[in-house]
């Protein structure tokens, strides 16, 4: 029998998780609702997960520190989907800061949570990433460029911003998740689709000749992403994860 | 000639002119009564010496044998008039009644003892003689040349002084009237609630300080008034988010009809307006982002990737390599909104970004839609204001996008324009004062 995947919810609000449960079940998946963080560990210790769903606003303990609890613990490979109710940058980026691996603003509609929750469960799965970056405020080094991946922006070595449009953005994580790796357009395409799936209509190639712009990379000559003739892209620049501070 | 009065504007001016003119008119009245006084003492002083003098030296040399006279004559001569012995210097009779009062002054002097014949000697140096015939019968004469008031050649320094003085004085009164009046007008003029509150200076005197308190307090209620209705727009729409999310979850659960859609249409624009309103409350009460170095290039290039992403038709036009100082989350707001305004009208927009101008940053966003009536384009930029033609729902919108946008847009220290293109359109025009980045 296929694995099914089991989505633990976290709301305060008893008919929004019990809705947002039905809905999930009703999509086929496994769903337990809980309704506040000590439920929540209470249910963790006993049966593992595969996503959880968690609102942020909750009356004793909030989102955001569950989150970083969890981060902390033996569940930090658990990939975590935020449910906010302020359409905020500094909101979003706190949310992701704290290791959510996703975030929706309320009102949502169902079917937007069940695209991003497939979104995740892919993007966990399709690749073991050679890096995991869930720990707040992480920048990833390479050459003379760090990519801040809260605020979703590059800075070179002046602290000067270089701003990435979202597909941008995706492409180069994923570059960045996985180094010295030649990925085929598939893999890329299939990596990069995250919740804006439907809407991403760009060719691989066009995209990685917009990255190269972007990072001042000479397209005949390219020091980060080299062309691997018939296969796709390689990333051939070591990465390094840097702390919060810097 | 007519010159027309006019009462200076300036409240200085105003204060200087009363202070000045008062102060010298006084001053002057003073020092005219000091300088009247003490002339007349001093003339009824010289007139008093003068009588004794000549009725004495008259007599001495009456007595004096003949020749014995003309050495005694230095001893008895006086600044202003002297002995001459003999008949004089030919002159014209003098007038009666344009006499010096020296003339007078002698004649009670000597008048009864002497017959006295009295001449004017015209000349550079006006001068008077006194002819008179001693008892031995020789003539001698009298020469008066009659003097100013002696004036001390320092005084009209010492008026100069105190003019000066007057001057400074005024001034410095003036001054310290009206600089606190100065400062708070700027302070109320440049008053913006939305930046960060900056108090004036409670110190002066009790007056100054009063008002200067007075303008602080005000400030503080203002700030606090906007602040209250953040809070309220916030916590109203952070109340209707859970009640629009469970409507949302129900309906998703209801059968496909047209009433699903109908409701579900009227929860995703309930959910915008709380959305924008909570968005234009921010932006009114101001951005609390920090500011960072941006390469604007890319800045543009990236949102209109994103919009190009969506198939959208949006373009950029210009790059000026420029790296500039500001907030990119409401940098990209007003760019987003003023975009989302074009594609809504036009159907697609056109961002050109203007050459590089030290100290200046223009970002254009141009349209080819129906354009607003010249009267509306500045009602356009007020919350909840529609032009008429928008009224129905497929376009109507909030009514915050551009409100939204042009807050945000003085909250970064520039300014959004709207006007009409030539050949049909709108171009919202966003202005900025760049901080030149340190090290660039």
């Amino acid at each position: 029998m296929d694995h099914v995947d089991h989505i633990l919810i976290v709301d305060d609000d008893r008919e929004i998780r019990e809705l947002v449960g039905n809905y999930l079940k009703k999509n086929g998946l496994r769903t337990t609702v809980v309704a506040d963080g000590r439920q929540m560990r209470a249910f963790l210790e006993s049966t593992p997960v595969d996503l959880i769903v968690m609102d942020i606003m909750m009356p004793g303990d909030d989102g955001l520190l569950l989150c970083r609890e969890l981060r902390a613990g033996k569940h930090k490979a658990t990939p975590i989907l935020m449910l906010t109710a302020r359409n905020d940058e500094t909101d979003r980026i706190i949310g992701l800061e704290m290791g959510a691996d996703d975030y929706l603003v309320k009102p949502f509609a169902a079917r937007e949570l069940l695209a991003r929750i497939n979104a995740v469960l892919r993007r966990t799965r399709m690749l073991p990433p050679n890096l995991i970056v869930t720990e707040s405020g992480r920048l990833l080094r390479f050459g003379r460029w760090r990519l801040d991946t809260t605020a979703r922006h590059l800075l070179d070595e002046d602290d000067t911003m270089v701003a990435l449009s979202g597909a941008e953005y995706r492409l180069l994580r994923v570059f960045l998740d996985h180094p010295q790796r030649v990925l085929n357009r598939d893999q890329l395409l299939n990596l990069t689709q995250g919740r804006d799936a439907d809407l991403f209509d760009r060719s691989i190639d066009l995209l990685v000749s917009r990255l190269r712009q972007r990072l001042l990379d000479d397209a005949r000559e390219p020091a980060y992403i080299k062309t691997v003739r018939s296969e796709g892209y390689v990333f051939s620049f070591p990465v390094e994860i840097l702390g919060a501070s810097e | 000639m007519k010159f027309p009065l006019r009462w200076p504007r300036t409240l200085a001016s105003r204060l200087s002119l009363i202070f000045l003119v008062s102060l010298l008119i006084s001053h002057g009245l003073s020092f005219s009564l000091q300088f009247y006084e003490r002339y007349q003492s001093t003339k009824n002083t010289m007139l008093g010496n003068l009588e004794s003098d000549v009725s004495t030296s008259v007599a001495i040399l009456d007595r004096l044998p003949a020749a014995e006279r003309q050495a005694w004559l230095p001893r008895l001569e006086r600044q202003n008039y002297r002995y001459l012995l003999g008949e004089g210097e030919p002159g014209v009779t003098m007038d009666e009644t344009g006499a010096p009062i020296a003339v007078r002054s002698i004649d009670d002097a000597i008048g009864q003892d002497y017959a006295l014949t009295f001449t004017d000697i015209p000349g550079p140096k006006k001068h008077f003689q006194a002819h008179l015939l001693l008892a031995d019968g020789s003539p001698i004469a009298i020469d008066v040349t009659p003097t100013d008031m002696p004036l001390a050649n320092w005084l009209p320094v010492v008026l100069m002084g105190q003019l000066a003085l007057l001057l400074g004085c005024t001034w410095l009164a003036v001054r310290m009237a009206t600089r606190p009046l100065t400062r708070l007008a700027h302070a109320v003029e440049n008053l913006d609630p939305n930046a960060h509150v900056s108090h004036l200076d409670e110190t002066g005197p009790t007056e100054v300080a009063d008002a200067a308190r007075a303008f602080n307090s005000m400030q503080d209620r203002i700030a606090s008034y906007l602040k209250e209705r953040m809070q309220i727009l916030a916590a109203i729409s952070h109340d209707l988010q859970t009640p629009i999310t469970r409507m949302k979850l129900r309906a998703e659960f209801m059968e496909e009809s047209a009433e699903k859609d109908k409701l579900w249409n009227d929860l995703s624009e309930i959910e915008h307006l709380v959305r924008e309103g909570v968005a234009y409350a921010r932006s009114v009460h101001g951005a609390t982002e920090a500011s960072c170095r941006i390469d604007l290039d890319s800045f543009l290039d990236s949102l209109v990737f994103d919009y190009q992403d969506m198939d959208k038709q949006v373009q950029l036009a210009g790059k000026n390599g420029s790296v500039i100082e500001t907030r990119p989350h409401a940098l990209r707001r007003v760019l987003v909104n003023l975009v989302d305004n074009a594609l809504k009208f036009a159907g697609s927009a056109e961002l050109q970004l203007a050459p590089d101008t030290p100290g200046k940053l223009s970002i254009k966003v141009l349209d080819r839609g129906p354009g607003i009536d010249e009267k509306e384009l500045e009602q356009v930029l007020m919350p909840f204001y529609r032009v008429e033609s928008s009224r129905n729902r497929d376009t109507g919108g909030t009514g915050l996008g551009l409100a939204i946008a042009q807050q945000l847009a003085i909250a970064l220290g520039g300014s959004l324009t709207l006007s009409n293109r030539e050949g049909g359109g709108l171009c919202a025009e966003l202005k900025l004062a760049i901080v030149a980045p340190k090290g660039e």
